[in-house]
């Protein structure tokens, strides 16, 4: 696209950008929590230490008057809607902030049955990108410290929320780097592809922040927690870590929004959204598939069709 | 009949997970019809295609396997309507991810069998397992169950000899199965 042709495309986005989406966040919070349409607004209040945000559940007019939206607002809050924090929803209506590609996670939940839309508020953020991650946070948002999933990010603009806060906007000319990542492995030898994840894989403590923080690992029991029988080795060896990371990737194949969550926590650094993209862009190319900002009935592996292609089948 | 055994330099292990109904029929007529094939293949039963999780072929890798055969009822003759077809997509899907990390996909093959077809049981195994050998053994998933973490940090001072990755354990690993 010709970057003179959008007068939305700018070079660094200002905070005053930021600052008028936490304005409009705060009013639809407080209104919403008034009138009681909500019991609580999950979002993101100010971090203890400066420019940090960390994710809240606000429940008064008071707390939600302090609510934010800045660069490092990066969580992805729909994970609080799951697993432990269910009971959450026992309450009544919620409220959640979500910028486009969490969108895409309260959509899928919605697909698998964990959500219902009638019990949420969703305040969509018309998202011009966040910090990636162990950059100079300078107060605006460049090129040189917007997070890697924001380069490619085809969804600033919220579809499907109650209420949009924010006017567009987004960083003109970026290199999409997953991309351009994705396309160097793919061009390897095979042998040197298996050396390059080996590596990766190999670094892996098996924390299991990348499973704790995803909104799709909501599974009671954990397939990789299982030791009768153990399908997969536990500990952080390579043989173990090498199917802990296959298994993830084929459980998230079709579902992953691409918050890029997993990878961002990931202590070792593994590049874990390189793993979901490619996932996502295979099925999107034998199954038309895109992890959508709509709920929809099936996920692509839940569902078939009697020609699908089978050229691989003998 | 007894046909020869032709003994070669590398016996490949071929683990091969079929479905009870179709598959497993046609081996089973292949072998009550006396039919002739490689003995390298380890058959595995399930109840359907749609039972086989990714993870087992991982496994098989794992614990040894040079080469894995997956196997099923044809489109349309599924006893449960519909567990092929979801398997199908599954299976498609995993052959991207184990593609996109390196390993080579002729050591893996999906194939539709039914319960009349011995000969195509018999010419399946048969192609699979010389394919297989002349690829020659697998080694990646193998050297991962031998590796540790820290004996993979080349050029440290770490002393390989005192990891535990040492001869005396890969020879137990080897000898098992
Ligand atoms: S990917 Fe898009 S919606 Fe998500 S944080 Fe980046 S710019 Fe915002
Ligand atoms: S890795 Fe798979 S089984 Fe485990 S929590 Fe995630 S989706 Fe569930
Ligand atoms: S797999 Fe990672 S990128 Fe995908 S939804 Fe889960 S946390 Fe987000
Ligand atoms: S967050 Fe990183 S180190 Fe932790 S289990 Fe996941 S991939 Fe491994």
């Amino acid at each position: 696209m010709n970057a003179k042709a959008n007068k939305n495309q700018v070079t660094s986005i200002e905070p005053a950008y930021y600052q008028a989406i936490t304005e409009a966040i705060r009013k639809e919070a407080v209104q919403i929590l008034k009138d009681e349409t909500v019991v609580g607004v999950v979002g993101y209040l100010p971090g203890r230490r400066k420019g940090t945000a960390s994710p809240a559940l606000v429940t008064t007019v008071e707390e939600a008057e302090k609510l934010i939206f800045s660069p490092a607002c990066v969580n992805n809050l729909s994970v609080y809607l799951t697993k432990a924090k269910k009971g959450v929803l026992k309450q009544g209506k919620v409220g959640i902030v979500a910028k486009g590609c969490d969108m895409r996670a309260l959509a899928g939940l919605m697909t698998e049955s964990q959500l219902q839309r009638e019990d949420l508020f969703i305040i969509g953020v018309v998202c011009p990108g966040v910090y990636g991650f162990g950059v100079e946070r300078t107060g605006t948002v460049t090129e040189a410290n917007i997070a890697r999933k924001c380069r490619e990010c085809t969804v600033h603009m919220p579809e499907g929320a109650d209420v949009a806060a924010g006017t567009h906007a987004e960083l003109a000319d970026l290199t999409p780097e997953e991309a351009e990542e994705m396309a160097r492995i793919e061009a390897m030898p095979q042998a040197e592809r298996w050396a390059f994840w080996k590596e990766h894989f190999s670094r892996c403590i098996r924390c299991m922040a990348c499973r704790q923080v995803c909104p799709f690992c909501y599974c009671e029991q954990c397939l990789c927690d299982k030791n009768r029988p153990q399908a997969v080795e536990s500990s952080p060896r390579p043989a173990g870590n090498m199917a802990w990371h296959l298994v993830r990737a084929m459980h998230l194949a079709g579902r992953c929004g691409g918050c890029a969550e997993c990878e961002r926590v990931c202590p070792m650094d593994i590049p874990l959204n390189l793993l979901n993209r490619r996932m996502a862009q295979e099925l999107k190319e034998l199954y038309d598939f895109e992890a959508g900002l709509t709920p929809v009935e099936k996920g692509p592996l839940n569902e078939y069709k009697e020609n699908d292609d089978q050229s691989f089948i003998k | 009949m007894h046909a020869e055994h032709i003994k070669h330099d590398f016996e490949p292990k071929i683990v091969a997970f079929v479905c009870t109904w179709c598959t497993y029929a046609g081996a089973d007529l292949a072998g009550t019809s006396r039919m002739q094939y490689p003995s390298n293949v380890r058959v595995l039963k399930f109840p359907c295609t749609g039972r086989i999780d990714p993870v087992f072929i991982l496994r098989a890798f794992q614990k040894g396997a040079d080469g894995v055969l997956v196997s099923g009822c044809h489109p349309g003759d599924c006893h449960y309507m519909a567990g092929n077809f979801h398997a199908r997509r599954r299976f498609a899907a995993f052959r991207a991810l184990l593609n996109f990390v390196g390993v080579d996909l002729n050591r893996l093959q999906f194939s539709w069998v039914s319960a009349a077809e011995g000969g195509k049981w018999v010419d399946v195994v048969t192609e699979l397992t010389e394919r297989v050998r002349t690829m020659g053994p697998m080694p990646e998933f193998k050297e991962l169950e031998h590796e540790e973490q820290w004996s993979t940090f080349a050029g440290t001072s770490v002393d390989k000899s005192t990891v535990l990755n040492s001869p005396e354990l890969k020879e137990a690993y080897d000898s098992i199965g």
